[in-house]
């Protein structure tokens, strides 16, 4: 069976059919296509070997300035001897010919010499001999008689007068433009008499689908919002109902509520957000500001301030959105999360984001256990897919006992830290009216996005590069 | 956090055991120390701050032997009584009221030494001694020194030849010309007088907080040292003094003590606390089942002394674990004990389902609807920078929320419009295949009280043919079809946009965005050589 055809390479073969060799502009008048359509058609039959093309390159040749000029007033050696025969005795001194002709003096003397139209006698120029029309005078003739076409090179018979001129700077213009010819071939033939009457457009007809399609690209959702979607799936597949809190927060809930006193090194401005000039009203009520101030004092021997608990800053982590939720509701038993942008005021580089999100579950309840904790962990890294993973002890100011979990990175080949966990301190819930024990858990998602997607610098997932976002694979 | 450099061959002799190097290595995670960097004959880890006994390698190596049991049960402190004083004037009672002091007789100094010890005192200053604004350590050659010392408050002409120095300063020209001096003045800069030690001859041996004396410096020669805390609080100073007296112990030198006369000082009391655990506590939290005697096994691991008291457990801390705080504490030295890598994990099962926020379900569903209309999600930063935000957008910046010292000029601003990041996006990606359509939803942040939060959409489309009629378009479909809402628009001016293409966007009469092609200078700020058009709404109170 003969291959399909589109229409248009049907039209270009039967044209060809019975005219061997063609030029693509030929075929555009004879097929009435436009002339894109023939050189698409043109390179679809010679992908298909149906057709050859041969490029060929043409040269055209114009006069240049100074051949114009020559056309008007003779080359300078014809002007030489148009001077001698103006003068007595038809000779003169080399310094008087330099005077009338200037720059073109050494060619016309040199061109004069070799058509021997003259003789140099003791520095004067002595005019003889017949001065014939020359080859090279007829060249700049014919090619004038062109113009403004320019002529094509291989028209020019005298091809060693030619030469000549060519020599002669500016004046000869080239231009030279390339033609493309397209043959049928053995295999066009046959194909060509296949081809029956070029079918009608409105007709449903078989087209190539083996040839290649353009690219479209979709839309889709940003490769993090699918690792933060999955994680919060995987947070309710567990069991915890999800809380939204505010990005700006007063210092009080994202440190004094969490016994980071308020010298810590961490509150200060170098690794916080504060908000400028801005303060809270009223960050808790009363009783909560009462216990929990004196914790500090009992606990880290300071002057607790409740202006310093008033400022706002963009919250370092989302454990202050739980804290609060327990505070205010106080739960017997509870399994709660919350996932958002938390802020730390860090250098950017390739591990470092000033802006990044976080996600945090809390469990409470009566007999909750650190080995319950390091259970839900693993079951969270086995439902994204993290194989190996293990535990060290670690410091958090607000968590004790602490571990931080370490995941085994395959493509990396080596052990990376991932989530950090702990139980709430009593100096944290006791102050709050938090009677139970609180397991927490959380960690950037960045990380997990970064080992999803083979990431080596995190600040990819924020640069927003289409050529990233519309390549990297939904399912990973 | 802080690294320490340890030396395999002094860690080898520290422990007074051949332990081999991959033995260390991976015992180190389990005192809570994270391996930095590795190199042929010693690795840098790092420490919590909360565990400043870690500063030195003979803290470490103290932690090692005991989870190696090497040794086991609380180190004690060996301090001889001293002869000498420091008498602290009430003139210091406003400034730095706390002195605290300890001699350190017969050690040697060699290189290594003075760099773990002068580590250990930065270390120090900078953890539990809040930039030396709660403690400053100094650490004297004792044989310079002619007791007792006084700790007086004096003007802030006071000469002496400081540290780093070769000629006489007064306090001011230390606090204006010195590294030191410049770092640390805002300590004293609420008090006209200054605190110094100075000593029976009349010399000035300290300048606390800021810097020593050239006189008593410590050299590899110093045989004796006094060791003096000076602090806005009692208690950490004898912390601080508890940590250095132990590392200087384990250096081999004999402790002895310094009195401290005057108001609200004291000799320090260095003695370990006493605290008791009950064991329902231990078991309940960790969820093991552990026995008395396998508790208090694992507790001496960590050095502490513990026996039985009855059904409870009496536990002696050295004075150097200033971070056990309570019970809950000794729960993490027993768990420790045990050995992290022997718990074996329980999953408890949920009781109820769980739930997302209704937020993030209507977020999705206008997420979802988005794509589905052609446009590809982008994620920016909510904290943002100044000239893309109002400057190449011609937005009002008068309600500007900045955070204060950003270390980045992109992240000082809190964004309160999306848009401006969306153009931002196109810009960069002028390079890539139109048409681009893109959109993103997040917080904008706006005064309030203090500050108000809201979720916004915005989306842009860019390419030859973009129009306001097609941004209105997805605009009205997204509603309609998302959550059945209808829109109107209405004329209106923004310099985001052309006048004349562009509206407020209103639901019920209520403006809840706007809506407009960019105007041809903005897409000139942003180089964009195509239209395009966009617009942005709030989502809270629309549809959650």
């Amino acid at each position: 069976m003969s291959q399909v055809l589109h229409p248009i390479e049907q039209k270009i073969l039967r044209s060809l059919l019975e005219k061997q060799t063609a030029t693509p502009e030929e075929l555009a008048e004879k097929t009435q296509l436009s002339i894109d359509q023939i050189r698409r058609g043109i390179e679809w039959l010679k992908f298909k070997n149906l057709v050859q093309v041969t490029e060929s390159e043409k040269s055209f040749v114009k006069l240049g300035t100074r051949g114009r000029e020559a056309l008007e007033k003779g080359l300078p050696e014809r002007q030489l001897v148009g001077y001698l025969r103006s003068i007595p005795v038809s000779s003169c001194e080399m310094s008087q010919a330099k005077d009338y002709l200037k720059n073109e003096f050494s060619p016309a003397i040199a061109n004069a010499k070799k058509n021997k139209w003259i003789e140099i006698y003791e520095n004067r120029i002595l005019l003889k001999g017949y001065h014939d029309v020359t080859p090279e005078e007829r060249i700049i003739k014919t090619i004038a008689s062109k113009s403004p076409d320019a002529m094509a090179a291989d028209e020019i018979d005298d091809k060693e007068a030619f030469d000549l001129l060519k020599k002669r700077p500016d004046f000869l213009d080239f231009a030279s433009t390339k033609r493309m010819t397209v043959n049928i071939t053995g295999k066009g033939t046959i194909e060509a008499q296949n081809v029956g009457e070029v079918a009608d457009d409105s007709v449903q007809r078989a087209i190539d689908v083996e040839a290649p399609a353009p690219v479209v690209f979709a839309a889709k959702s940003h490769p993090l919002a699918d690792v933060i979607s999955e994680v919060r799936e995987i947070f309710v597949s567990l069991g915890f109902t999800e809380l939204v809190g505010n990005s700006s927060q007063s210092s009080f809930w994202n440190f004094d509520a969490l016994f980071i006193p308020q010298d810590h090194p961490a509150r200060e401005m170098q690794d916080t957000f504060y908000i400028k000039d801005m303060s809270a009203n009223s960050v808790a009520t009363p009783k909560q500001v009462r216990k929990v101030s004196l914790e500090h004092k009992n606990g880290w021997h300071y002057d607790w301030r409740l202006d310093a608990a008033r400022k706002m800053v963009l919250r370092t982590h989302t454990t202050c959105v739980t804290i609060r939720e327990l505070a205010d509701k106080k739960y017997d038993e509870a399994r709660l999360f919350s996932i958002g942008r938390v802020y730390r005021n860090e250098k950017v580089s390739y591990k470092h984001l000033v802006e990044f999100n976080q996600v945090e579950g809390v469990v409470v309840g009566k007999h909750v256990t650190l080995r319950d904790l390091m259970g839900l962990q693993m079951e969270f890294y086995r439902k994204m897919g993290i194989k190996k993973a293990k535990f060290w002890p670690t410091f958090f100011p607000y968590t004790e006992p602490s571990l931080q979990s370490m995941i085994y990175n395959e493509r990396l080949g080596k052990w990376v830290e991932l989530f950090g966990m702990g139980i709430f301190r009593p100096e944290v819930t006791k102050p709050l009216g938090i009677k139970d024990p609180v397991l927490a858990w959380g960690g950037g998602i960045e990380r997990i996005a970064m080992l999803r997607y083979s990431l080596d610098d995190v600040r990819e997932l924020y640069n927003n590069r289409f050529s990233w976002l519309r390549s990297v694979p939904k399912c990973q | 956090m802080p690294v320490v450099t340890l030396y395999f061959d002094r860690i080898g002799k520290l422990l007074g055991r051949k332990v081999s190097k991959e033995k260390i290595m991976s015992t180190l995670p389990f005192l809570g120390l994270d391996i930095e960097e590795e190199g042929q004959d010693h690795i840098n880890v790092e420490y919590s701050p909360n565990r400043p006994d870690f500063s030195t390698d003979y803290g470490i190596a103290t932690g090692l032997q005991g989870l190696l049991e090497i040794k086991l049960g609380m180190p004690t402190l060996k301090i001889k009584k001293g002869n000498h004083a420091i008498k602290a004037d009430p003139s210091v009672g406003k400034i730095r009221p706390y002195i605290v002091a300890i001699e350190a007789l017969d050690g040697k100094m060699d290189d290594e030494t003075i760099r773990q010890i002068i580590t250990m005192q930065e270390d120090l200053h900078n953890g539990i001694g809040r930039r030396r604004k709660k403690v400053s350590i100094g650490i004297h050659d004792l044989d310079r020194i002619k007791f007792p010392l006084v700790y007086k408050a004096v003007e802030r002409t006071h000469r002496f030849v400081p540290l780093n120095s070769q000629d006489a300063m007064t306090a001011s020209e230390i606090l204006e010309k010195t590294e030191t001096g410049m770092t640390y003045r805002h300590l004293l800069e609420s008090n006209k007088k200054i605190p110094v030690i100075v000593d029976l001859a009349g010399n000035t041996i300290s300048f606390p907080p800021i810097i020593n004396s050239k006189l008593t410096e410590v050299t590899s020669k110093s045989k004796n040292l006094l060791i003096e805390v000076t602090a806005s609080d009692r208690n950490t100073a004898e912390d601080a003094l508890a940590i250095v007296a132990y590392a200087l112990q384990n250096a081999g030198f004999k402790l002895s003590s310094v009195r401290i006369l005057g108001p609200r000082n004291s000799a320090p009391q260095l003695q370990p606390k006493k605290m008791l655990l009950d064991p329902a506590l231990v078991n309940g939290i960790l969820g093991l089942d552990l026995t008395l005697p396998a508790m208090i096994r694992s507790l001496k691991k960590n050095q502490l002394d513990a026996k039985i008291k009855g059904k409870q457990i009496l536990c002696l801390i050295p004075r150097y674990r200033a971070d056990i705080f309570g019970p809950i504490d000794l729960v993490e030295e027993v768990a420790l004990g045990y050995g992290i890598e022997n718990l074996d994990y329980t999953i408890p099962e949920a009781k109820s389902a769980g739930q997302k926020s209704k937020t993030t379900i209507a977020l999705e569903a206008v997420r979802d609807t988005m794509v589905g209309l052609g446009y590809l999600e982008v994620m920016n930063f909510g904290l943002v920078g100044k000239q893309v935000q109002y400057d190449m957008t011609k937005q009002d910046s008068s309600d500007m929320i900045s955070v204060a010292d950003s270390k980045s000029q992109e992240h000082q601003i809190l964004r309160d419009m999306i848009l401006p990041g969306l153009v931002d996006t196109l810009s960069r990606n002028i390079h890539e295949p139109y048409p681009q359509k893109i959109f993103e939803t997040g917080i904008v942040f706006h005064r309030g009280s203090p500050v108000n939060e809201e979720v916004h959409l915005a989306c842009a489309s860019a390419h030859n043919d973009a129009s306001y009629t097609e941004i209105k378009s997805v605009l009205q479909s997204l509603l309609k079809s998302g959550f059945d809402i209808s829109c109107t628009t209405k004329n209106s001016q923004n310099p985001l946009f052309i006048e004349g293409r562009t509206a407020d966007i209103l639901v019920d009469g209520k403006k809840i965005g706007m809506i407009g092609e960019l105007s041809p200078q903005v897409l000139d700020n942003f180089k964009m050589r195509v239209p395009a058009a966009g617009f942005e709404i709030k989502l809270t109170d629309l549809i959650f």
